[in-house]
């Protein structure tokens, strides 16, 4: 379920705070759903326990998941609101990335909400 | 834990250890990275209790560890070049360490030989370099010491007992917060190994950071402006060091990335690019910062 790049750039608590985010979020991680436990993660991934446990609490702190002193860590209810929250942060710094790019090329308003017109009438048709 | 203040350690008129002070908390895996006859040896060695000190204080929970036996009983060390005795089998050795350790775990010991797969009937001696390392660890492991402390252990096996070994390792610091202090010449060995590192130069340690948070701290930028690089921004951000290259600059930026983020953002550039530096990066730009070369170090 976890791949992990041991070799990159992005630190290793960082790629499986994000990884287990993304499960979540896109409801393949269950509400109240166990996680693997630090211990059989460290074994499958050989990597460091305290890593592990360290995205965990992260995980924690931002309410993804919750544990259960002695059982294991869970997958927290997570309102609809936050996830869209989350998705449209994205989608407007990826929007404002290709605008710019846009302008660049000599893109103007009009062209801009013409795409915008074409995809509420896309939405509607749908 | 396991601390070490101002170690001196001398031989003759060579001062192989200088001013060293580490602290290791309980359950942490510490690396001590340098190159050949940068002191890692000498150092491990004098941590255990089997040299002496010239000055300052090795302790493991507040009590000095040379020539104390209570200490010493807490503490396993698998040197670079494990010693066994003359004709002795592994179950002669494991053995003898019954005797030694009183916190020995003959269920680990058993439940390893089938993870290794190595006769216990045969003579140590008699087997590879590799081999004898992982009968070291076997030992080791199965004596159940709150401290484990590894000249170069990995060194000479190969890429699937090395897995192994470091999974091994990690159940133990789950399981009862084993302290592990290891010793490498190779960063990129240790770097998904350990919690924290330590450089080792010429005797003295240069560098010590916590892996992950370093490796979140850190960023390199590439960017380029319209109108060039905005002096205000330059101000704005931590610059550890700036390169430019025709109208883009390379920038490796102290901080958190969101924060990096939105400030050059915020200046509207043409082109924005931020990833996270390797370690062996980070390591060379902060010794650059303190006068080190990184290539006269490492490899």
């Amino acid at each position: 379920m976890f791949e992990l790049d041991v070799r990159s750039r992005v630190p290793i608590y960082e790629q499986l705070f994000e990884k287990i985010k993304e499960l979540i979020i896109k409801g393949l991680l269950k509400e109240h759903e166990q996680l693997p436990s630090v211990r059989a993660l460290s074994n499958d991934l050989t990597i460091n326990p305290n890593t592990i446990q360290k995205a965990y609490r992260e995980l924690e702190n931002q309410g993804y998941i919750y544990s259960i002193p002695g059982k294991g860590s869970f997958v927290a209810p997570l309102k609809d609101r936050d996830i869209n929250k989350e998705k449209i942060e994205k989608i407007l710094e990826e929007v404002k990335k290709l605008m710019l790019e846009g302008l660049y090329l000599g893109m103007d308003r009009e062209d801009f909400i013409k795409v915008l017109e074409d995809a509420i009438k896309i939405k509607e048709v749908r | 834990m396991l601390r070490v203040n101002g170690l001196y350690k001398k031989y003759d008129d060579f001062e192989a250890i200088k001013n060293v002070s580490l602290y290791i908390p309980r359950g942490v895996v510490y690396g001590l990275i340098g190159s050949n006859g940068a002191g890692k040896t000498t150092l491990l060695k004098t941590v255990t209790g089997i040299f002496e000190k010239d000055r300052g204080t090795v302790t493991l929970n507040e009590k000095e560890i040379y020539e104390n036996v209570e200490a010493k009983k807490k503490i396993f060390f698998i040197a670079d070049n494990p010693y066994f005795y003359p004709g002795y089998t592994v179950k002669d050795m494991a053995n003898f360490y019954k005797t030694v350790y009183e916190t020995w775990d003959e269920v680990k010991y058993e439940r390893l030989r089938g993870i290794f797969k190595i006769d216990e009937n045969k003579k140590v001696r008699n087997m590879s370099k590799g081999m004898q390392k992982q009968v070291a660890i076997w030992l080791g492991l199965s004596t159940n010491t709150d401290v484990l402390i590894l000249d170069e252990p990995l060194d000479g096996l190969d890429a699937v007992i090395r897995q192994r070994v470091k999974k091994l390792i990690f159940h133990e610091v789950i399981d009862r917060q084993l302290t592990v202090l290891i010793s490498s010449h190779n960063l990129r060995e240790l770097e998904d190994f350990c919690d924290y590192v330590a450089i080792l130069h010429s005797g003295e340690v240069i560098l010590e950071k916590e892996v992950e948070k370093l490796k979140s701290s850190i960023f390199k930028v590439e960017v380029a402006f319209n109108d060039g690089m905005p002096e205000e921004l330059m101000k704005r951000i931590k610059l550890i060091k700036a390169v430019q290259k025709g109208r883009m600059w390379v920038l490796v930026v102290e901080g958190e990335r969101i924060e990096i983020e939105k400030t050059i953002q915020s200046y509207n550039p043409i082109l924005f690019d931020i990833v996270s530096l390797t370690l062996e990066e980070i390591f060379m730009y902060e010794m650059e910062g303190i006068g080190y070369e990184y290539e006269n170090i490492n490899y």
